[in-house]
């Protein structure tokens, strides 16, 4: 739904202005998919409310720096909302918390705001659940290891008992694949 | 330079894309891709693919009260902010600023005439009751959607524990004569079960099962039954094997519905652990 994505920058430029029904606006737009995602790299309620309450205040802080060159709102939430999750696992697991987690360390200017708008529409979960429901089961499971666990390639490797260039290349062809289906391409 | 050491990052991409690189590999490739447009651009691509994964968890509504937090914090931060940054558009709300020039005379007046205009307080009475009822439908079906959802994350979270358990071992099992194509592959964990997945297995007769055995020193074991779709595919998450017992390998089999004690029926993948 583009509309959703034209509304959300809309949202943005309100929220900059400090007005705070736009916040409410975002927030009943996409705290459910943040928490249900935090809720999943947490596993535990409360911190996962703490992830949600946190990114919204980083929202609500930062909407008048947010580059929206950068991709869709949505994207912005869920890199926030990873980076936050997975910085309080490791924490929690006293790993050592990886400086730099902040998303757009890189300054990534997104290569196809289009396809990205489409692919973050509420109507795509279908199409990524059965994406990634498609993946050869080490692929996902790397995938999933990475990005919901906060694990390194070395780390997954150890875990699934695999050669690290085994894990490194499984975890390309994963989001390949899964970026050929979910655009249609080749 | 940017183009000479391309080469070395051809991975590092997809992995900086869903966070897997550890923080020097990671400064190496933004090093690097600072230089180079085309790295620049597919990290960017696959970081969109990685942004979308959440959309593919069961959806799970946050706690009706977290709303309420969340805007309270910001008007929290609102009210430090209005009176240094915004000098024009810092205003008190209005009831602070309404009480501020009304006398107590006209307080008591302000009321009186509230209360006359008791139809439209009716009536603000029922558009708060329609809200309400709006809001507890919205509830309700919350709620039964958290509960398909936590049913399916249960059995995803079956397979997760599983593949992420410290003791998790691999066992290939190949094709035999009565099924060459065949293939199988099953990580078990001696703590937490078995998760099996198989492919190009054929079709079953009806009233038959697949069954798969833990092979030991003794008697083969039971460890579950299973169904391929239709394309001959099967992922099953099981039990682990008895305590007392050290699988030497894995076999299936196809038996009559419902499984047999031991197997009788002839064997179409098997797989020697190491």
């Amino acid at each position: 739904m583009p509309a959703a994505t034209a509304a959300d920058r809309a949202a943005l430029e309100r929220l900059a202005r400090r007005d705070e029904s736009a916040l409410a606006e975002l927030y009943d737009r996409h705290a459910r998919l943040i928490y249900s995602l935090a809720l999943r790299i947490l596993r535990d309620q409360g911190d996962a409310e703490d992830v949600v309450q946190e990114v919204f205040a980083q929202v609500w802080d930062q909407a008048g720096r947010y580059d929206q060159a950068r991709g869709n709102v949505a994207g912005w939430l869920v890199m926030l909302a990873r980076s936050r999750a997975i910085d309080r696992l490791r924490r929690r697991q006293s790993r050592p918390e990886t400086p730099n987690v902040e998303p757009d360390a890189l300054e990534i200017p997104d290569a196809t705001p289009l396809a990205d708008d489409q692919l973050l529409a509420s109507s795509r979960a279908v199409a990524v659940r059965a994406a990634m429901d498609g993946l050869p089961l080490l692929q996902r499971i790397a995938i999933e290891l990475a990005f919901y666990e906060g694990l390194t390639h070395v780390e997954i490797a150890e875990r699934l008992e695999q050669p690290l260039g085994t894990v490194k290349t499984r975890i390309r062809q994963g989001l390949l694949a899964l970026r050929g289906r979910l655009t249609g391409a080749a | 330079m940017a183009a000479t050491n391309h080469d070395a990052f051809v991975d590092a991409a997809a992995l900086y894309a869903v966070g897997a690189l550890p923080p020097e590999e990671r400064a190496a490739f933004e090093a690097h891709a600072r230089e180079c447009a085309a790295c620049t651009a597919e990290v960017g691509s696959l970081s969109s693919v990685a942004r979308t994964l959440p959309l593919a968890l069961p959806q799970i509504d946050p706690p009706f009260a977290l709303r309420a937090r969340v805007l309270a914090a910001a008007r929290g931060t609102r009210a430090a902010h209005g009176q240094s940054m915004e000098q024009g558009a810092a205003e008190p709300p209005r009831w602070r600023r309404t009480i501020g020039w009304l006398s107590a005379a006209a307080l008591l007046a302000l009321a009186a005439a509230v209360s006359a205009d008791a139809v439209a307080t009716r009536q603000r009475l029922r558009n708060v009751e329609v809200r309400l009822q709006d809001a507890l439908d919205r509830l309700g079906r919350s709620e039964a959607r958290a509960a398909a959802a936590s049913q399916e994350s249960a059995g995803i979270q079956a397979r997760l524990a599983v593949l992420i358990a410290s003791d998790l071992t691999q066992v290939n099992l190949a094709g035999q004569p009565s099924a060459p194509a065949a293939t199988g592959r099953a990580f078990l964990s001696r703590s937490r079960g078995l998760v099996f997945a198989a492919s190009n297995l054929p079709a079953l007769p009806a009233g038959r099962t697949y069954q798969l055995w833990y092979l030991t020193g003794g008697a083969p074991l039971s460890a579950g039954l299973f169904k391929p779709d239709a394309s001959g595919r099967a992922v099953v998450t099981l039990d682990p094997p008895p305590p007392a017992t050290t699988p030497s390998g894995l076999a299936v089999s196809i038996e009559p519905d419902g499984g047999v004690p031991a197997p009788t029926g002839a064997i179409y993948l098997a797989g020697q652990t190491h």
